[in-house]
């Protein structure tokens, strides 16, 4: 059965369609911004909380922040004597027990010159036999000689980088600049949760390290990779009783991927919160046009309200036209705004993170559909109040208005 | 009750408070109209036509006063229920015809269908109704903006005349149209007199009058005549 009141919508909204169009356009332009931004902030979760997990076995230990290294012992070195010494390093090893693996783990930045182009970068400092526990060497070998270096992926494809090329470590004003020879190309590791981020680093050999930035045997963090993952709180625990026996001051800082995930996430769904909010700025700039249309829509049509009324049409029966009208307005809005933000969502998430991986995934796609809900109700909330406005009109006096 | 009448003022008064002051619009007029009347109501501009036609078409109720309608006090009962006398019991023809105009001819005479039935008509009543205005199924199809003031006002009476209404309320309903289309309109309204309607008029033309059992001609509100 067609109802006359939903005939009389449709036409309506026919007779203004292009007011209508207009009206709709912010509806869409609202619910493509919800999705969207609700999309990219969904999948760039999904996709930190894949890479991290990605270390989930590793536990990091780094020197407290707040405590300096032995006085006097800085003058000569250039290296901060921050870090975690050898004593501490043997204390780990003790408490981590022999399933775990070990990988202390020098860095710095510096600067380095490459066929003339200078650039900055991360150095870390391995050594060769730990490489391997957890990086992943995708095109040549790795470290053998003392003046040979692995160059993280995106590193590699910035500067054009293939095996054998050479690397001139520091600046010019420098009196030493060594040359590292590139043997290996690691495989693209994204943001790691070990805090060793390879990706846009050079990877040098320990004795290289200490070589040419001193330091010796003080570490700026050890990695400790667990066997079982289930054991991550007990070797935690240890570490803590081994190292940290003052409690008010402790010597070292210990964390694990769930407890650097957290922060992290809990920053990322605070973002995805604030641009979702944005998106319901433009909503509500959406919700005032669809209002102003449908005032036009009663103001144009009031003797027509009048002849409705007085020959014996229900206020109700008004009202559900105009909220008939409202909610077309808003089905329109809304449907072109669902598959806008299936296109816009998909290119800009592809654009912005890289991957489109977890797109279609329910906590990410299911913006869409809520998208359009908010979009629908924010419609026919505009359109609740000229449709009472309309049912509630004096007959006499609308059907005189001309 | 022998005789009861169709339509019953009691001491009506109508008055508008205006920022001028109080207006009074009709002035305690007490009436009877009898089922199957053909009433003429007459007067010049401003004497209280229109408010009484208000008053009778149930948009309107007494500042003072009782209106009897059908047996009904119309200030007594609830707006839903007023509403659902202007659409079953009144048939209401306007100087303007007043078609809904994004509805077909057809639409608007189902119109009053679809408000009592609360779904589309499968009598064929509709149709019906054109058919005697002499409306075919073609000329059914268009919009108001599409047919003459005669075609319009044929479709409003067979609007007014769809859910059988005992009282058909004409406001200057010749007022629009040439001459000849009158006098043809007013033969329609003559047959439907003679069915057994009630037909209450409202004219400037003393030749419309005419056709009129009884006229009623107001003056400041009052009956003059």
């Amino acid at each position: 059965m067609k109802d006359i009141f939903f005939d009389l919508s449709v036409r309506s909204v026919r007779l203004n369609l292009m007011r209508s169009i207009l009206a709709s356009i912010g509806i869409v332009i609202g619910v493509v911004a919800i999705s969207s931004m609700g999309m990219l902030g969904t999948n760039m979760q999904l996709q930190v909380k894949d890479q991290l997990s990605a270390g989930a076995d590793t536990i990091v230990i780094t020197a407290d922040a707040v405590r300096m290294g032995p006085t006097g012992s800085s003058s000569s070195s250039s290296s901060s004597a921050t870090g975690i010494t050898k004593t501490q390093l043997n204390k780990i090893k003790l408490a981590a027990g022999l399933t775990s693996k070990l990988v202390p783990v020098y860095s710095t930045t510096t600067q380095f010159t490459l066929a003339s182009t200078p650039g900055r970068s991360t150095v870390y400092g391995l050594n060769p036999d730990d490489i391997t526990k957890f990086l992943t060497i995708s095109n040549g070998t790795n470290i053998g000689g003392i003046n040979d270096a692995l160059v993280g992926a995106t590193f590699a494809t910035n500067f054009d980088l293939k095996i054998g090329n050479r690397i001139r470590i520091g600046q010019d004003t420098d009196t030493s600049r060594p040359v590292l020879r590139i043997v290996g190309i690691l495989a693209a590791r994204g943001m790691s949760s070990d805090n060793v981020n390879t990706d846009n680093a050079i990877i040098v050999s320990d004795d290289w390290y200490t070589n040419q930035y001193g330091g010796k045997d003080v570490y700026k963090q050890v990695n400790v990779i667990v066997k079982d993952i289930n054991t991550i709180p007990d070797v935690k625990t240890a570490i803590d009783t081994k190292l940290n026996t003052d409690q008010k001051k402790p010597a070292v800082r210990i964390s694990d991927a769930s407890s650097r995930l957290s922060g992290i996430t809990s920053s990322l769904s605070a973002i995805t919160t604030f641009i979702l909010a944005i998106g319901g700025i433009s909503l509500l700039v959406a919700a005032t046009s669809i209002f102003n249309v449908m005032m036009m829509s009663v103001n144009e049509r009031i003797q027509e309200i009048g002849i409705l009324l007085s020959i014996g049409t229900e206020k109700g029966e008004v009202r559900r036209m105009f909220l008939y009208e409202a909610v077309i307005l808003g089905i329109l809005g809304a449907g072109i705004g669902g598959i806008s933000s299936l296109i816009i969502g998909y290119s800009v998430v592809s654009y912005m993170i890289g991957t489109t991986k977890y797109f279609f995934l329910p906590e990410s796609i299911m913006y869409i559909p809520m998208g359009m809900a908010i979009g629908l109700m924010v419609c026919i909330l505009s359109g609740l109040y000229p449709a009472w406005k309309a049912s509630n009109m004096d007959p006499i006096d609308a059907l005189r208005s001309e | 009750m022998i005789n009861t009448p169709l339509i019953r003022f009691a001491d009506v008064s109508k008055v508008y408070h205006l920022e001028s002051g109080d207006f009074t619009a009709l002035d305690h007029i007490s009436l009877d109209i009898q089922d199957n009347e053909f009433i003429a109501i007459m007067g010049p501009s401003g004497s209280g036509k229109s408010t009484m036609m208000n008053q009778l078409g149930i948009l309107d109720v007494p500042t003072s006063g009782e209106l009897f309608i059908s047996g009904r006090d119309v200030a007594k009962i609830t707006a839903l229920e007023r509403t659902h006398m202007r659409r079953d019991t009144i048939g209401y023809i306007f100087q303007n015809f007043y078609l809904i105009p994004l509805l077909s001819a057809y639409e608007n005479v189902e119109y009053p269908l679809i408000l009592k039935h609360k779904k589309r008509d499968e009598s064929g009543k509709a149709t019906a109704m054109l058919k005697a205005v002499g409306f075919d199924e073609a000329l059914s199809a268009h919009r108001p903006t599409q047919l003459s003031g005669g075609q319009q006002q044929r479709v409003a009476i067979a609007r007014a005349l769809v859910n059988d209404p005992k009282i058909l309320l004409c406001d200057e309903p010749t007022g629009n149209l040439d001459r000849k289309t009158g006098f043809q309109i007013m033969d329609i309204l003559c047959g439907l007199h003679s069915e057994g309607k009630t037909v209450i008029i409202v004219t400037h033309d003393p030749k419309i009058a005419e056709y009129a059992d009884r006229t009623i001609t107001l003056e400041d509100g009052r009956i003059a005549a």
